[in-house]
Formats: C-alpha cells, sequence, structure tokens
C-alpha cells in the first residue's frame, strides 16, 4: 500500500498537468493544420487534409510579409530591453547589496512599488508624446526595462547577498576599483542569475500582448503577438491561420525555456536560500 | 619594511565603542600576533590597519607614513582572509596575479612573478586548477601566493588557519614562519589560538573589551602576566586562578598557579585535595583535583605518575612562579 500511493498519486498529478499543459497544445496543432471550414468547428477531430505547409505560407505570406518584421521588431525590442535589465539591474542589486545607506530604504522602496503597482497607461502614453517617443521602438524599450526592473533588480540583489564579502575586499587590498571589483570579480560570478534573468524577461517581452498593443500601434511597428490579429475580426475568424500564427509566435520561446530550464530554476533558488 | 604605529585608535559603530584607543609600536620585520577571545576587536584592529574599516579617530602611520584614511591598495599591505577569499571564476595563476594585472603591469612580468611565488608555495603543477579543485591548505597556500606577489611591507593575517585540520595547522604555522623568516616582512597575525601565538610570535598583544591588555614576548606573557585575564589566557592547560577569601589568604586578591608549576605527593604540600580525574596525555598527565577552600585545581605530572581518581594527595607551589594580582 505505502509503495503504491506515491505511483497512484505521482501519475495522477501527471494526467492532470498532462491535460492542464499539453490538450492545449495539441488543439492549438491540430487547428493549424486543418482547413477553414473544418477548424472552424473547433474541435479535436483529426483533419481530412492536412494543410500544414499551405496554412504556414498563407500566414507568413499574410499582409505582406508583415509576420516576418514582426519577428524583426519583437527580436529588436527583447534583444535591447534585456541587454539594458541585465546590465542595470546587476549594477543596482550590486549597491543595493554592498553599500549601505540612508539612501537604501528609499531605493528599497521604490523597487517594491515598481514590483507591486499596475502601471497607469494614459498617462504613460501622455508622457511618451510629450517626449516624443510613442509610437517609437526606443519607447517600446524603455518601458520594458521601466516594467521589468524591479524584479530583475530584486533577483540580482538577493543572488549577490550569497556572494561572500570577503572577494570584494580582498579585490580592494589587489588594488581594484569600485567599477573593477563590479565588472572583473562580481559580474563573472553572476552567470547563473544572469542566464535565468535573460531567459525569463525574453520570454516575458517577447510574449508581451498589451504593452506593445498600447504603446507601440502602427502598421510598421507589429510585434509577433500582434499579429495574431490579423486572422481575427469581428464578423470571421480564420481559425486555422490563427492557431498556425499562435503555433509559430509560441516556438522561439518555446525552445529557449527547454533549453534553459534547468539554469532558471538554479537561478530562482540559488538567490531564495539566504535572502 | 616598514613599521606599523597605532596612536589612540578608536572604532565606533555608532554609539557603541568597539575599540577604545590602541597604542601600538610595531617594529620593522616583526611578527606581531594579536590574540584575545571573539569579540575582542581584534579583527577590526586588523581590518583597520588594512583600510577595510574606517578609524573613528586616531592616527595610523605605516612604514612612517599617515595612512589612517589611505585607501587599502595605497598603504604597502597583503592580506590573508579566514575564508581564503579566492575569485571562484579564476585559476590559481589568475587569482595570484590579480592584483599585478589590475596595476597594469606587462604580462611577461606577471607570468614571472606568479611563477616565482607558485614555486616557493609549491603550487606549479596547480597553476591553471580553479579554487573549488583545491584542497584546504592549498587554498591557503594560493591565498598567501597572492599576497606575497605584490610584494608587501605589511602582511596581515586574519585567522588564516581556523580553517583547517589539526596537523594541517601545525605545518601551515612552520611554513608561515619560515616565510617570515625569508621575507623578513612586518607580519600581523590575528587568531584566538594562543598556541599560534605563542609558537609564531616575536610579539604578542593579547586584546581585551577593545583595549590592550598586555604586550610582550610570547615567554615575557607567560612568565608574567600583568593581570589575571593575560594570565588565564596564556598557556595551556590554564593557570590555576583564585580570588575572594582564598586568595586574601595569600596575600592578594587574585593568586595564580599554573599547572605546570604544581608538585604532587601522597606526603606533603601546602593544599591538600581529592583526585577527580586524569589525563593521561602519553609524556605528561593533568591530574584535576578538589581542593578544600580553594575549589578546582589542575596539576600536571608525569604520564607515568601513580594518581588514580579519588586518592587524597598534597599540591606544593614552585614559590618562585607564584602569581599574584591585586585585581
Amino acid at each position: 500500500m505505502r509503495r503504491t500511493r506515491p505511483i497512484v498519486v505521482g501519475g495522477i498529478s501527471l494526467a492532470v498537468s498532462a491535460v492542464v499543459f499539453i490538450l492545449p497544445f495539441l488543439f492549438i496543432a491540430l487547428q493549424a493544420v486543418k482547413s477553414r471550414s473544418e477548424a472552424s468547428r473547433l474541435n479535436f477531430l483529426l483533419p481530412k487534409e492536412w494543410l500544414l505547409w499551405d496554412n504556414l505560407v498563407a500566414v507568413v505570406e499574410a499582409r505582406n510579409y508583415q509576420l516576418l518584421l514582426a519577428y524583426f521588431n519583437s527580436t529588436v525590442i527583447t534583444v535591447f530591453s534585456v541587454t539594458i535589465l541585465v546590465v542595470f539591474s546587476a549594477m543596482v542589486g550590486y549597491v543595493m547589496q554592498r553599500r549601505k545607506s540612508r539612501w537604501n530604504s528609499v531605493v528599497q522602496g521604490a523597487v517594491l512599488i515598481g514590483l507591486m503597482m499596475p502601471p497607469a497607461v494614459v498617462p504613460t502614453i501622455g508622457l511618451l508624446q510629450s517626449i516624443g517617443l510613442f509610437k517609437t521602438m526606443t519607447g517600446m524599450v524603455l518601458i520594458q526595462v521601466a516594467y521589468n526592473l524591479s524584479f530583475s533588480t530584486l533577483l540580482y540583489r538577493s543572488f549577490i547577498g550569497t556572494i561572500p564579502r570577503d572577494l570584494d575586499e580582498a579585490a580592494m587590498i589587489d588594488g581594484a576599483k569600485p567599477w573593477q571589483i563590479f565588472v572583473r570579480v562580481v559580474m563573472p560570478l553572476l552567470k547563473p542569475v544572469t542566464v535565468t534573468n535573460i531567459v525569463v524577461q525574453s520570454i516575458a517581452i517577447f510574449n508581451d500582448f498589451t504593452n506593445p498593443l498600447y504603446y507601440l500601434p502602427g502598421k510598421e511597428n507589429v510585434t509577433v503577438q500582434l499579429t495574431l490579429y490579423n486572422f481575427q475580426s469581428m464578423y470571421t475568424s480564420q481559425y486555422n491561420l490563427l492557431f498556425m500564427n499562435i503555433l509559430l509566435v509560441t516556438i522561439p520561446p518555446l525552445i529557449v525555456f527547454i533549453f534553459f530550464n534547468r539554469q532558471i530554476v538554479a537561478g530562482m533558488t540559488a538567490g531564495g536560500v539566504k535572502g | 619594511m616598514s613599521g606599523v604605529q597605532l596612536k589612540d585608535i578608536r572604532k565606533s559603530f555608532g554609539a557603541l565603542e568597539i575599540i577604545k584607543g590602541i597604542d601600538l609600536d610595531i617594529q620593522p620585520g616583526e611578527f606581531v600576533v594579536f590574540v584575545g577571545p571573539s569579540g575582542c576587536g581584534k579583527s577590526t584592529l586588523l581590518r583597520m590597519i588594512a583600510g577595510l574599516e574606517d578609524v573613528t579617530s586616531g592616527v595610523l602611520n605605516i612604514g612612517g607614513k599617515d595612512v589612517t584614511y589611505a585607501d587599502p591598495s595605497k598603504r604597502g599591505i597583503a592580506m590573508v582572509f579566514q575564508s581564503y577569499a579566492l575569485y571562484p571564476h579564476m585559476t590559481v595563476a589568475e587569482n595570484i596575479g590579480f592584483g599585478l594585472s589590475l596595476a597594469g603591469r606587462p604580462k611577461v612580468e606577471i607570468e614571472a612573478k606568479v611563477r616565482a611565488a607558485a614555486e616557493s608555495l609549491q603550487l606549479i603543477h596547480l597553476l591553471d586548477r580553479k579554487p573549488k579543485a583545491l584542497s584546504g591548505g592549498q587554498r591557503q597556500r594560493v591565498a598567501i601566493g597572492r599576497a606575497i606577489v605584490r610584494n608587501p611591507d605589511v602582511f596581515l593575517f586574519d585567522e588564516p588557519l581556523s580553517n583547517l585540520d589539526a596537523s594541517l595547522r601545525s605545518q601551515m604555522r612552520l611554513e608561515i614562519t619560515d616565510l617570515h623568516k625569508k621575507l623578513g616582512a612586518t607580519m600581523i597575525y590575528v587568531t584566538h589560538d594562543q598556541v599560534e601565538a605563542m609558537t609564531m610570535a616575536d610579539k604578542i598583544v593579547v586584546l581585551k573589551d577593545g583595549r590592550v591588555e598586555q604586550v610582550g614576548s610570547p615567554m615575557d606573557l607567560y612568565n608574567k602576566p600583568a593581570t589575571p585575564f593575560v594570565a588565564s589566557f596564556i598557556g595551556s592547560p590554564k593557570m590555576n586562578l583564585y580570588s575572594g577569601v582564598a586568595a586574601e589568604g595569600l596575600g592578594c586578591k587574585t593568586y595564580g598557579i599554573r599547572p605546570e608549576d604544581l608538585t604532587l605527593s601522597f606526603e606533603k604540600g601546602r593544599w591538600n585535595g581529592r583526585i577527580r580525574h586524569v589525563e593521561r596525555l602519553g609524556a605528561d598527565a593533568l591530574v584535576y583535583l578538589k581542593v578544600e577552600g580553594l575549589g578546582d585545581m589542575v596539576a600536571r605530572t608525569l604520564g607515568g605518575a601513580k594518581f588514580q581518581p579519588g586518592n587524597i594527595v598534597w599540591a606544593e607551589p614552585d614559590a618562585t612562579k607564584e602569581h599574584r594580582f591585586d585585581l
């Protein structure tokens, strides 16, 4: 009895997670290879005709190859925001952890507020318009950095807490200036948490739907998640193409996640042991 | 070679004064050990000399120059940490040469100096390893190598041997003493282990509660402790100390006698007591007595002595080696 229980419980939880995680994906994949009329029924039946390639071409070619532009835009936004995020949050985390001053509590409060407060859309648009960054990639990158900086900073800060201060002091005695201590001693040790940051943030930013929708309107600015609108309208929806689009958009983050899964968990928990 | 002078050095954390005014004169080339119980401020004092803690007030001179507020790297010091503080992502060679590479020395010079340091510490075959692939003793040697290569006037050691096992510790003690003889540099060494202090030091500084309790050579401190605290701290096993009525009867406020200065016999002596326990160490044995009107007493006798627990024995102090304190 005692032996079989873990197996039974494990089997049930595996089955439940399969239903929760794999079924929707299977559903997407199934609809993506059907014809338009079959897909509109939205069921789990196998397609009469497998239209994988046709649907793929149709999605890529739609609106003058808009999907490719969207991939480009999303990649640019993701790469730039994540780079800025990693550099800045590592520096802020380092200073917050190592240098104790009156400002610490202020910065700590600011970071927490950044984490808790929901962003206000209309004032942000007003601000962006007044400084001429509305509808620009630069503006979008800055928004992504601002929204995600708190989370990255906290990850870095708790991880830096696990690096012994003796290392900083040894480097200081060796003649390192503060920025040299950071770049040559601390930064290389941040690799695990940096991988976590890169993966988590790039998936979040690449998959972001609402922020580009609000702050980056315009045909030439389209990002991958917004291309989903191409096949959906008030009266007709081309479900086969919509699901093919979803499939294409989901694949890049999925690949990243599969490859870096272990590092993400390692980086998260490494910082979590000592707060 | 430089001497180190401390003039009325003080350190406070907020309202709490940790170092309460220390004056100390360390001669060039001297091996000085700071010793004291934990929390006495010895590590803080060393970190102040290193420049890792700010000096609240007072003057610190190294090599005749006022360095009270100088950067750690400008003081001509090198430090070996208790945790070794090796950079985990660098190889042994990079660890040793890090200071030189920061100073922008040419690669050839760095390599030559690293090799020289590694050779003198028998680290040549480990130069390409990362610290995590080294044993405790090897890590310790790398940390010392990193100090040597900077060619400092003053070496600072912060409890460097406390993470090593006993046999390695005595070996490293010898190596550090040899290093001191070879380099002739001034060394300041912090420990809570009085054996390290006795065996290595030219001069011992006993600290207690942020003040200097006594300064002197190891044998000075052993033979002529200025206070009961120093008397109890130096020497193993501890000196037998008695205060109160028992000491007043002996003409002082605190009376002390070392275990090795007591002679036990079955016939006669000053004190009479019952043996509670005998620790046989081989060459000698420690006899623990319960003395009527005095309390517990330890005596060191020959290993072969025939004392057994429960025996009633007499203890006779060596009259020339009694310690009487008015504290």
